[in-house]
């Protein structure tokens, strides 16, 4: 082993620099001189000390203006060329070359003679909304539900049964389903992706629960008399903050992708969504010069999900106290 | 141990009941059931009344309801003789009008309504539609009761009828085909009598030949038990689900065959799969010439596969490529993190998990198809390079899932005390990883593999329906999108089967390879 210790009076400083003598003082010894912490400060120091994380809100923030702002300032009517045969299937030079070079055409024209770019945009904005809040449903569902299986025994075994079962119902059967009864409808679709969408994430949280109940800090808290719900909500759902963020990441855009999934083998919205476009524009893709409609959507698509993923993986990483050292 | 598993497959096959029991609910009770019909030509054909009586008759074939006519009401009183035949056949036809019934009709149709409306049956009658006196076409006067039927029942018949053992008092009794029996022969008579070939014959069961041995995989072949999951209706009139995923597809391959008449000809017939139909063989020239006896629906041969043939080879492929590549890359990605292949591996299992599956399949049929790869399925090629893609696309992604899995429990094993303990022992890093962490970090995995070599017989939707390969993937979909409710029960029946087998096998593999793990009940 190598020496680590360095003499003092080589450094070549005078003593009283090194030392000084400090008087007691009872009042300075009162105060704690830990830094200030705060949980979320911390968390979005962390999360913008990456770069980029920068650039990925970017690009979320233009994303989420183009889906919700744009679309509200244009006038969008999809069969509005429809009568014009010449209109029809234009790469994005002839389509401009058409109709003017303008935002509209920068990606040319659709089957309908519609501006695929705003297109898109407006079916961006049906997909956003649908997985946010299809999102926000299960996920209140879930952890809620999963916090308190992951607490009581005789809730545990009920439930283990009912998503064993569940997770056994073609999930695919269950949706179509509910569309054909109660028609395909944008709340059809939410309440067909939450109806059974939650068990998924409330199993998660259980599992999670179930790790962290019994640790020591948990048993000395409960034999200090702290009621169940403020172990719950206190103990344990700050423990839980990072592995929600991360869910949450994962979840977004899967909804998104479902959507996609979904219309693509004919079960979707009637809407005009982002997977309808796909599955609309499908025929074009095998037609030489049309392929930039079906590339297009499915282009945009994926960079809405990365964005939303990383940006939530990212936070869920820096909502984990252990990164904040 | 095996009791252990024996309750476990027990619990497994109650939740399957249950399973059947919420599709059934969803698929009888929830949809409308004239749905059934929109794409069934006959039915449209009908009119009026024959259209009212022609549904109730399907619903009953298709189990929503049990259905009896006025008709086989007084046919059954005279089958258990309770009526001579003459008063039948005066009292049988009923009115164009309830006003217009003889006064013996009456009384008969007074009867039926009482005793069908303590069982529960709904009695309707519709009077003959007429234009201009005459009857409309399909106007006949009908009545008839029917009853929805109780999810219990249905329930019953459906998992009773799962497994039928072919006994020689198949065919109607009544019915005379000579001397009901099974005869074992050394000798099949298909391959002229001159071969040995043991084989048993039945007569008077439904299939043929019972067991016989043939040049087809895998040689022995019995038709004694059947196994049947559900008829279909619209997909593939009148077959079962099973039979529909196991026949082989694609073009005929004919092969000179000599029938039981002696007639020598080139069919794709396979003889061996033979089933009695009853009066087949009267009318018809052809079957006059070619068979003996009733056993005429034969299956023919084809020179593709099956529709889980497809899927599994493809699956099964695909599964293999999938954990060659992931474990070694989550291995080496877990081993030099942060390192240049830890960074590419991220960016593309962040890839594959947040772009939406269609995209990504769709991307590498193009990039196969740049470089000169077969992007369509065909069943008549004799290729072998139009299985590359689809196996591809299915591989990579599981790949991704699988180093995003492998890397992060490597990641933490890495951590534990054990790991420390084993490098101030002065094990090597190599020792460490692979005699250590590995086997430790494996064993959630080990877990997912006979998951992934389950799934491969469920075929994949999407990748199935990019490449157009005629497998198992898209005939959920399919039977949903036809209302095919027979295909629909046997196939979530199907599927929820074998994600139970999968799970139980994954944790005795699990057991396998852990000895921690026990499932004696002393231990756990």
């Amino acid at each position: 082993m190598k020496s680590e210790l360095t003499n003092v009076s080589s450094l070549g400083v005078p003593e009283q620099e090194l030392f000084s003598l400090v008087t007691h003082s009872d009042e300075e010894s009162e105060k704690i001189t830990a830094p200030r912490y705060s949980y979320w400060q911390s968390v979005f120091r962390v999360f913008f000390k990456k770069k980029i994380n920068i650039i990925i809100l970017g690009l979320l923030a233009v994303i989420i203006l183009f889906a919700y702002v744009y679309p509200s300032l244009i006038s969008y009517d999809r069969y509005a060329n429809l009568a014009d045969a010449q209109s029809k299937h234009l790469m994005p030079l002839d389509a401009m070359q058409k109709f003017g070079f303008n935002l509209h055409w920068i990606l040319g024209a659709g089957a309908a003679g519609d501006p695929t770019f705003d297109t898109i945009w407006v079916g961006s904005r049906i997909s956003i909304s649908l997985a946010l809040i299809c999102a926000l449903i299960n996920m209140t569902i879930g952890i809620l539900l999963g916090a308190v299986w992951g607490f009581s025994k005789k809730m545990d075994a009920i439930m283990m049964e009912i998503y064993n079962i569940v997770a056994n119902v073609p999930y695919i059967l269950l949706i179509s389903v509910l569309v054909l009864v109660l028609s395909a409808s944008f709340w059809t679709m939410v309440f067909a992706l939450t109806v059974t969408g939650w068990l998924g994430i409330a199993y998660s949280i259980r599992v999670q629960v179930i790790i962290i109940r019994d640790r020591e800090y948990n048993l000395a808290s409960k034999c200090l008399g702290t009621p169940i719900t403020r172990i719950a909500l206190r103990n344990i759902l700050p423990f839980l903050t990072s592995f929600i963020v991360t869910l949450a990441a994962a979840e977004i855009p899967s909804y998104i992708s479902y959507e996609v999934f979904l219309s693509y083998i004919g079960i979707g919205l009637s809407d005009m969504s982002l997977g309808k476009l796909i599955y609309e524009a499908e025929p074009a893709m095998l037609t030489n010069g049309w392929q930039f409609e079906f590339w297009s959507p499915v282009v945009v698509a994926s960079i809405i999900t990365v964005v939303l993923y990383v940006a939530g993986q990212n936070l869920g990483d820096a909502s984990d106290p252990r990164t904040h050292m | 141990m095996t009791k252990y598993l024996l309750k476990r497959l027990l619990h497994g096959l109650v939740s399957i009941v249950i399973v059947v029991a919420i599709v059934m609910v969803l698929i009888y009770s929830l949809l409308n059931r004239a749905l059934i019909f929109s794409n069934d030509m006959t039915y449209q054909k009908q009119q009026n009344n024959a259209k009212i009586s022609y549904s109730f008759r399907k619903w009953q074939e298709y189990g929503y309801l049990d259905y009896v006519t006025f008709a086989d009401y007084m046919n059954g009183l005279v089958r258990k003789g309770e009526l001579d035949a003459e008063t039948r056949d005066e009292a049988i036809s009923i009115g164009r009008k309830p006003e217009n019934d003889s006064e013996i009709t009456a009384e008969y149709v007074e009867k039926f309504t009482k005793e069908y409306e303590s069982k529960g049956f709904t009695v309707e009658r519709y009077n003959a539609v007429t234009s201009r006196k005459k009857l409309a076409s399909g106007g006949q006067q009908i009545l008839f009761a029917h009853r929805d039927r109780p999810l219990i029942q249905r329930l019953i018949t459906y998992f009773s009828s799962i497994v039928t053992i072919d006994t020689i008092h198949y065919v109607d009794e009544g019915t005379d085909i000579g001397e009901r029996g099974l005869t074992f022969t050394t000798h099949d008579p298909l391959y002229g009598g001159k071969k040995f070939a043991p084989a048993i014959i039945g007569n008077g069961t439904r299939h043929k030949y019972l067991m016989y041995f043939d040049n087809q995989f895998p040689f022995f072949h019995q038709n004694l038990i059947t196994i049947s999951l559900g008829k279909s209706y619209s997909l593939n009139n009148g077959v079962d689900v099973l039979e529909t995923m196991l026949n082989s597809q694609g073009s005929y391959v004919t092969r000179p065959i000599t029938f039981p008449t002696g007639l020598k000809e080139d069919s794709a017939d396979d003889l061996h799969t033979a089933t009695y139909t009853e009066g087949s063989r009267e009318v018809s020239q052809v079957l006059m010439d070619r068979f003996e006896d009733d056993y005429t629906n034969v299956t023919t041969r084809k020179n593709g596969m099956s529709k889980i043939g497809y899927s599994f080879s493809i699956g099964i492929l695909a599964t293999c490529l999938a954990y060659l590549l992931g474990v070694p890359i989550g291995i080496f990605m877990a081993r030099h993190k942060e390192g240049l292949v830890d960074k590419i591996g991220t960016v593309y299992i962040v890839f594959i998990m947040a772009v939406p599956s269609l995209a990504y399949i769709f991307l590498f049929k193009a990039i196969g198809g740049s470089i000169g790869l077969p992007t369509t399925f065909d069943m008549n090629s004799t290729s072998r390079l139009m299985y590359l893609l689809p196996i591809i696309s299915l591989a990579l992604p599981s790949a991704a899932n699988l180093m995003k899995w492998l890397r992060r429990y490597m990641i933490d094993q890495m951590n534990s005390d054990y790991v420390k303990f084993a490098r101030s022992g002065g094990l090597s890093e190599n020792e460490i990883f692979f005699k250590h962490i590995f086997k430790n970090a494996a064993i959630p995995i080990v877990h997912g593999i006979p998951g992934a070599l389950l799934g491969a017989l469920t075929g994949a939707i999407i990748t199935e329906r990019v490449y157009v390969v005629p497998g198992t993937g898209d005939f959920l979909t399919r039977a949903i999108n036809a209302n095919d409710n027979g295909v629909i029960v046997g196939l979530t029946m199907w599927y929820a089967l074998l994600s139970v087998v999968a799970i139980i096998l994954g944790d005795i593999l699990m057991a396998i390879v852990d000895p921690r793990i026990s499932f004696t009940d002393e231990n756990r």
